[in-house]
């Protein structure tokens, strides 16, 4: 095993390939018969039986296998599609992923319940044809040479004369396929003579399980006898012992052998000429993810030290060194702008696992629903992509318990009896937009109201006046639901805020619109990339902090008479505009110096801070808090500019939306 | 030793028996990852063995073989088989393969293999 180790990255990224090809095919299949899914379905579950064995991983090497099985029985018609078999195959299916995780993690692959389950799937195929016998007989019966052709091969064989030779080959014991290897052995014999008997029978050679591995050929050749053994010798052939022959078999024999001859020429084969591809050479390779998070950490202390060197640059003045280092600067832009591209993955990666959950809920739940993806195409930083996954998993879960109705009461409002669910994802300017949108029965936002007044989180009079989306936000509560009753999947109450939460970890946002009776859609704004931000570094109370550039609507003085005092909090107008004033005493202590007004904004709140300096505008690579640290409020990260002061960025999302 | 065309639509396998043949003393002078583009290769690359792979998406490895032999009679072409495709491998012998390895791939085998059909 040892040896095979270095493959094991290879195998799994491969596998998990053809993994995921497997399950989307079972989910075409479902909806009906398609011989393009069966077809690679058996595929894929081929390749992955070959790479299994090849690395010795004997239990999933069975559960493709028995997948291999049933498809060829399915591709032969001998096996119908049935709901039962989908089930057992999305279990086989399952354990095939549980098992590449379990290699990955430097497992054998293997887990509980595989044997159960190639059992159940043994099952299905019952008679299974003997070895050998079990290959697409459609193809076979297309590949069966015309009779014509047999006859122009025997023609040629005919114009091959001379002395008669008899050749004993005995293969070897270990022979894999002894029919196999015999057929090679006649074949070669016959490109350099022509052969007049065989014994036992050609049909026993290549055919008979039962054949032992030792055959006569009797042949006319003028190739002498050195190359006659020659021919006869090759892989697991132990022994071509060639003997002129004297006595000549009669005509009959030759008859018999004719009638027998149902090969083709390969020679005189004329296929169609395919049109070929020319130059397409192989332009994609595979990199451990890893190593693309060390080589962007490494990009990362680049772009910091890049800015070390500015400032001491600045400090000595030297002309060379400046040009110099603007040509760096480039580089290391440039370097910069590629990785972030190379990090780039398209959004289909997570996409494509949602249909077959979409199927399971719907099952669970007994509701029809039509999914469809649209934009898997997009493309997202790797970090980002990380975060989304359990996001989407409960969006779509939602729509499916508390959107969509059931068949029976969609008919009753006149819709069709199946819903509808679409995940989507576009790129708009600077931001990645995906949306789960549904056809199912809305929000009721009475609901909502009701459960948010039972819980005193609105007054009756202040609800009344609500606007939808004031409402709406009542359901990002942590703990909040409208469901009646929990059931496995939703309705626990968990599940929205936790949505939010991790959207605001990935820097995104959330809305959701929703009309009654015709459906909901959730919009999850995302930033393509989350590494690299432009920031506005200040000091307040003297200590330095970044602010990102996005967050600042406007920077101005800050004078005493602009400051109003409403209850005990100051205010400042801007144009026409009263807008909190925050001096973010409770982080940085109190400044004498605060000299300079900053408009921050998140959607559509906006909040300003006082601040003593501004010390310029740098991109800068923003650092997540450590473990050790935690979660601190106010700060989304910290940042190493030029000068090597670790300073902190601020989290204008929690500032602005702070009372 | 030869220089070596190796069909495989899987990266793994081709890279598996890369390193095989490589160990062997072969050149690997090209891969191709369908039936199309093994044609195509072999064309180009004129190399003095191909190993195929039988089942492949767009054209499969017979098909793949009937067509290089279209262009060079001789071709020496040896199939990769796993349990389960002796009918195949027949069908491919009968259309002009010269021989045929077993997956799992062995090592000794392989090379025995491509070493008797190359000298040919």
């Amino acid at each position: 095993m040892s040896d095979l180790d270095t493959y094991r990255a290879l195998y799994v990224a491969e596998s998990r390939e053809n993994h995921e090809t497997i399950v989307k095919n079972f989910l075409i299949l479902e909806r009906g018969l398609d011989k393009a899914a069966i077809d690679e379905i058996f595929r894929s579950a081929h390749s992955l039986k070959g790479m299994s064995a090849s690395m010795g991983f004997s239990m999933m090497e069975r559960v493709c296998h028995a997948m291999e099985d049933v498809f060829q029985q399915i591709r032969n018609g001998t096996l119908k599609i049935t709901q039962a078999l989908v089930d057992h195959l999305l279990v086989a299916s399952d354990d095939i992923e549980q098992m590449l995780d379990d290699i990955e993690g430097g497992g054998e692959g293997t887990i509980e319940g595989v044997i159960e389950h190639v059992a159940t799937l043994k099952g299905h195929v019952g008679g299974t044809p003997p070895d050998g016998l079990n290959e697409p007989r459609a193809e076979v019966t297309l590949s069966t040479p015309p009779r014509e052709e047999s006859t122009s091969n025997l023609a040629l064989a005919g114009e091959m004369s001379g002395p008669v030779y008899t050749v004993k080959v005995r293969l070897s014991a270990a022979c894999d396929n002894k029919n196999i290897r015999g057929m090679i052995v006649l074949q070669n014999i016959e490109e350099i003579g022509r052969i007049i008997r065989v014994i036992p029978s050609r049909e026993t050679v290549e055919d008979d399980n039962g054949f032992e591995g030792t055959f006569e050929v009797t042949l006319a050749s003028d190739a002498g006898e050195e190359a006659i053994s020659g021919a006869a010798s090759g892989t697991d052939v132990e022994e071509a012992a060639v003997s002129s022959c004297t006595v000549y078999p009669g005509a009959p024999s030759v008859q018999a052998e004719a009638a027998h001859e149902g090969r083709a020429a390969p020679d005189t084969r004329k296929e169609r000429t395919e049109k070929t591809e020319k130059g397409r050479e192989v332009k994609n390779i595979r990199v451990d993810i890893t190593r693309l998070d060390q080589m962007m950490n490494l990009i990362e202390d680049l772009v910091i030290n890049r800015g070390r060197i500015t400032q001491i640059a600045k400090k000595y003045q030297i002309k060379e060194l400046d040009e110099t280092l603007s040509m760096v600067g480039r580089s290391v832009s440039d370097l910069q702008n590629l990785m972030m591209n190379i990090r780039m993955i398209p959004l289909s990666v997570i996409f494509n696992r949602f249909p077959r959950t979409v199927r399971d809920i719907a099952l669970r739940e007994g509701k029809e629903v039509e999914f469809n993806i649209v934009g898997g195409d997009t493309e997202l930083d790797r970090s980002v992509m990380d975060g989304l996954n359990d996001p989407l998993l409960h969006l779509i879960r939602n729509a499916i318990d508390h959107g969509i109705e059931r068949a029976d009461d969609r008919e009753r409002a006149g819709k069709p009896r199946c819903g509808n669910l679409c995940l989507s994802a576009r790129r708009d300017r600077d931001n990645v937009i995906i949306e789960i949108a549904d056809d199912g029965g809305g929000i009721r936002a009475d609901r909502v109201i009701a459960k948010a007044i039972e819980r005193g989180l609105v007054t009756p009079e202040a609800a009344a006046s609500m606007e939808k989306e004031a409402v709406y936000d009542f359901l990002f509560q942590a703990g909040f639901s409208t469901a009646d009753t929990i059931t496995d999947l939703s309705g626990r109450g968990v599940g929205l805020d936790v949505v939010r939460t991790a959207l605001q970890s990935l820097k995104g946002t959330i809305h959701v619109e929703s009309t009654l009776g015709e459906g909901t859609r959730f919009e999850l704004i995302l930033p393509p990339t989350m590494a690299i931000v432009d920031v506005m570094m200040v000091r307040i109370n003297s200590r330095r902090c970044a602010i990102p550039v996005a967050n600042i609507v406007e920077v101005a003085s800050l004078s005493d008479d602009r400051i109003h005092s409403v209850g005990s909090r100051e205010t400042i107008l801007m144009r026409d505009e009263v807008l909190l004033l925050d001096r973010l005493e409770d982080m940085f202590g109190s400044s004498v110096l605060s000299e300079i007004l900053v408009v921050l904004q998140h959607q559509e709140r906006k909040r300003s801070i006082a601040v003593d300096v501004i010390e310029g505008q740098q991109e800068v690579v923003i650092k997540p808090l450590g473990q050790i640290v935690g979660i601190c409020r106010g700060i989304s990260g910290v940042t190493i500019p030029g000068d090597g002061e670790v300073v902190p960025v601020l989290d204008v999302k929690s500032i602005v939306r702070e009372n | 030793m030869g220089r070596i065309l190796i069909v495989d639509d899987t990266l793994f396998m081709r890279t598996l028996l890369k390193n095989i043949l490589f160990a062997g003393g072969h050149d690997i002078v090209g891969e191709a990852g369908d039936g199309d583009e093994a044609i195509a290769k072999y064309q180009e690359l004129k190399p003095d063995l191909v190993t195929m792979d039988i089942v492949m998406p767009k054209m499969n490895g017979i098909e793949a073989l009937k067509g290089i032999r279209a262009h060079d009679p001789n071709a020496k072409v040896i199939m990769c088989t796993a349990v389960g495709q002796e009918q195949m491998v027949k069908l491919a012998i009968k259309t002009g393969a010269k021989g045929y390895i077993v997956k799992p791939f062995q090592a000794p085998k392989v090379l025995e293999e491509i070493k008797n059909v190359i000298g040919t």
